[in-house]
């Protein structure tokens, strides 16, 4: 009689285990759209959902901050008065976008509003191709040079106007997984349009699985990174594009040229514990092409790993990223 | 004499857990469901394996209209009144990691759970 009270209680406890779900982690997500693009953030544990939305909260108040199109944000009102005190975040990511060009040779470079303009690559601008001369007269401004900062106060020559989109969604992504952290999530993903972010490791402690999007067939992926505590950010010009006389031009700028980048790269996906740094350096060295990728890695080895893929459908991964790219295509590795 | 019992009961509670968890994540993880948002929120859940026929389901936004085709197994964004038509591009939804998303009238189709093992996906975005 004893030992069935003992076994009805065990069977008892199993079933309330089995009930809840076998879930020891509450999971929250959210999806919402901010900086042109759609979001999502998963995060687990008691507080995720308030972390979650205060993360959200941050990431719209940059979008209102940092956009290059939206009517009174600090970098609108910048490109049309020309000097302006700024915001601690305006003013971190010039700087930040200044230094970066210097570490990239120009290949990174904020002062490419007039050529995108230009090109008609923003909303309700219709795409063209520029006359040399319209491009020659946009590239008057281009270069850190015109982009002066005295404490606080942001300068730009005449000619020069800024667009952040290639390090905004980064700082965003940097902000939102310290606010994650803050808040006290330890595990989390979030997908800001292409760029991905892992905060932690998944809650059994696996490392994250992230695929990288095949250029030609944006349905399949081309091979996996596992990741733990980094931001994974693609650039490439298989997404965003028009065609004129056969020919195809897409809306990544080269600043030396004023068109767009013809470096032999349909696609670069850089990892990094820095997310405004893989933003950026994904642009850099799409427009860098591999040649002069795989010599700006041997440099810059411990800052960041990548993966290349060339128009011929090659596939090239940094040595550092060696363990954690998986692929069913034959792939190179690039040694420092 | 008793321990062997109690390890007998163990045993039968641990083997009948396993089982029960296996069958219920089974049963309750089917990898054709998708879900239609618009502005963040549900508009439908629907199950692709268990739609006979063919349906159309129109949304409204800032835009025009979006048309989803659903059928069998697939779904599809069939035409949208915005500019970009990025969305009718897409074409049919195939994995969990590529969402079809219309940003300018803030429409989502997407699987409701992994269909690739993939947690996420990186790419060029338009």
């Amino acid at each position: 009689m004893k030992l069935l009270r003992k076994s009805c209680i065990l069977i008892m406890t199993a079933a309330v285990i089995l009930s809840s779900g076998c879930s020891f982690d509450s999971e929250y997500n959210c999806e919402f759209f901010a900086m042109d693009t759609v979001m999502t953030i998963s995060a687990y544990g008691s507080k995720s959902e308030s972390a979650v939305k205060a993360a959200q909260n941050e990431i719209n108040r940059l979008d209102k901050l940092l956009s290059v199109q939206r009517e009174n944000s600090e970098i609108y009102r910048l490109n049309r008065l020309k000097e302006m005190t700024v915001s601690e975040d305006t003013l971190t990511l010039i700087t930040r976008s200044k230094e970066i060009y210097t570490l990239t040779d120009g290949a990174f470079d904020i002062s490419c509003e007039p050529l995108i303009r230009e090109w008609g690559f923003y909303s309700g601008l219709e795409n063209k191709v520029p006359s040399q001369q319209a491009i020659e007269n946009a590239l008057k401004g281009v270069g850190a040079a015109h982009i002066n900062i005295e404490n606080s106060r942001v300068k730009l020559d005449e000619n020069t106007s800024l667009d952040l989109g290639a390090v905004a969604k980064g700082y965003a992504s940097r902000k939102a997984s310290e606010i994650l952290k803050e808040n006290g999530v330890s595990s989390a993903l979030m997908s800001l349009g292409g760029n991905v972010r892992a905060v932690g490791s998944k809650p059994d402690g696996e490392s994250w699985s992230v695929a990288i999007t095949n250029p030609d067939d944006n349905s399949k992926s081309i091979g996996t990174l596992k990741i733990s505590d980094k931001a994974v950010v693609t650039s490439g010009g298989y997404q965003r594009y028009f065609e004129e006389n056969g020919q195809i031009y897409h809306h990544i700028i080269d600043t030396k040229t004023g068109h767009p980048a013809d470096s032999g790269l349909k696609s670069v996906t850089v990892v990094s514990e820095d997310d405004t740094l893989a933003d950026a350096l994904s642009t850099s060295l799409f427009v860098m092409g591999l040649e002069k990728s795989k010599e700006f890695y041997s440099q810059n080895s411990l800052l960041f790993g990548a993966v290349f893929i060339t128009h011929k459908g090659e596939i090239f991964v940094t040595d550092n990223l060696n363990d954690s790219f998986m692929s069913k295509q034959d792939f190179e590795v690039i040694s420092v | 004499m008793k321990n062997r019992i109690w390890i007998i009961i163990f045993s039968v509670v641990a083997i009948l857990c396993l089982g029960v968890w296996l069958f219920i994540s089974k049963v309750s993880s089917p990898s054709k469901v998708v879900g239609i948002y618009q502005n963040g929120s549900l508009v439908e859940k629907i199950d692709l394996n268990s739609v006979t026929g063919q349906r159309e389901i129109t949304l409204s936004g800032e835009y025009g209209d979006n048309v989803i085709l659903v059928s069998n197994g697939h779904i599809e964004m069939k035409s949208a009144d915005c500019p970009d038509k990025i969305c009718v591009e897409h074409g049919e939804l195939k994995s969990s990691a590529s969402p079809i998303v219309c940003l300018p009238n803030k429409v989502v189709i997407k699987f409701e759970s992994s269909t690739d093992g993939a947690d996420a996906k990186t790419g060029a975005v338009g």
